[in-house]
């Protein structure tokens, strides 16, 4: 068996997962090696921040730690499952960070972003964009398009229809899409690029 | 609102180049020793819930306590059974009345018990141990019993035992 083979990962994961909940350490720590940068990419493409993927890898591996007995195979794959938890951590952060940064001076509030993802310009202006999306919008995308889950692991992950999956990632592109446009335009008549900085404050 | 088709393989381009950047993405170094010691405090908190729940359930402990007496019931029983009827020694039999004052000793801990710890719950079990059950010292009776406690762990097994000085000083003047 090839261990690319998403099936043959996934029955690992599941493997693992059984073995957490029976109490066993080494299988937590190979469970951590294998999905949590998954995790980690996860929670930096929905925030761009790197101090908030952290907290929110380890808010979720703790979960793990508490919840992995509830975990079924037969709903789901054991990756849709752990992407369900960091989804969970990562709205509930937002919440708490989108109250927490109201308050902050600006130059705190955006301590993080002065982390770049790729020197390509374009690249940070579509991150910066993604951040900006609705988070129901947000979410889809960063699950369809940044990490490749089918339209069905994706139902899983949100809990909601597979229908419901196709019109938000339809929706999220085109926003996404304007957004770029109106962010090309802006920069060209004001002769300056939408930075990261300004995509957070817009995001706030 | 949807997008043009130009649009649409232009984003598709993006997204791809914001997809390899993210894979190169790397999380900060993990301590392996720090996972593993959330993963002990995690199972440890457990253990002692699983615990607290169990003595919470007070109806284990009589069953615990039936246990033992069960036990070492069966054990004399069986004792006496292989050896066939025979009358208790005169001695000890008129030297032991029908209810003994209770005079007891320090708790000794058995040699085979997993050990005692100030933290854990124990209960007391009364019991009556037959002589027989004790290595046997050449030249001394084996009939006749002796009250004993046993402390009794939360999961059943005895963890120390301690002798009422009073039978035993019968026996062993029955003895002499």
């Amino acid at each position: 068996m090839d261990e690319t083979d998403p099936a043959f990962g996934d029955r690992i994961d599941a493997r693992l997962l059984a073995d957490i909940a029976a109490g066993a350490e080494q299988a937590f720590v190979e469970l951590y090696r294998r999905r949590h940068k998954d995790v980690y990419r996860f929670a930096f493409a929905m925030a761009k921040s790197r101090s908030f993927a952290q907290d929110v890898t380890q808010e979720v591996f703790l979960n793990v730690l508490e919840n992995a007995s509830r975990f079924d195979g037969a709903k789901g794959s054991a990756r849709a499952w752990l992407f369900g938890c960091a989804r969970y951590v990562t709205l509930d952060r937002l919440r708490l960070e989108r109250r927490w940064t109201d308050d902050m001076p600006a130059d705190v509030a955006t301590h993080d972003s002065d982390e770049r993802l790729a020197a390509d310009q374009r690249v940070e202006r579509l991150h910066a964009a993604i951040a900006r999306l609705p988070v129901e919008f947000r979410e889809t995308l960063v699950l369809c398009e940044l990490h490749e889950l089918t339209y069905a692991e994706t139902a899983r992950v949100l809990d909601c229809p597979v229908g419901t999956v196709r019109s938000r990632l339809h929706r999220a592109r085109a926003l996404l899409a304007a957004m770029l446009d109106e962010g090309a335009e802006a920069s060209t008549d004001a002769g300056t690029k939408l930075g990261p900085l300004e995509a957070r404050g817009v995001c706030s | 609102m949807s997008e043009a088709p130009r649009d649409a393989s232009r984003l598709n381009a993006d997204l791809a180049q914001l997809r390899a950047a993210l894979q190169k993405l790397e999380p900060p170094a993990v301590d392996e020793a720090a996972l593993r010691a959330r993963f002990r405090a995690r199972e440890q908190q457990r253990a002692q819930e699983a615990v607290s729940e169990r003595a919470g359930g007070s109806r284990r402990l009589p069953l615990a306590a039936a246990a033992v007496v069960a036990l070492v019931a069966a054990g004399a029983v069986t004792f006496f059974g292989l050896r066939g009827e025979r009358p208790a020694s005169p001695a000890v039999a008129a030297a032991v009345p029908e209810a003994v004052p209770s005079a007891v000793g320090a708790f000794q801990p058995l040699l085979s018990s997993p050990g005692l710890s100030p933290s854990a719950a124990y209960s007391v079990v009364r019991v009556r141990i037959p002589l027989s059950a004790f290595a046997v010292v050449p030249g001394s009776q084996q009939d006749g019993s002796i009250e004993a406690d046993l402390l009794v762990g939360e999961d059943g097994l005895a963890r120390a035992i301690r002798f009422n000085e009073a039978d035993a000083l019968r026996v062993s003047v029955a003895d002499q």
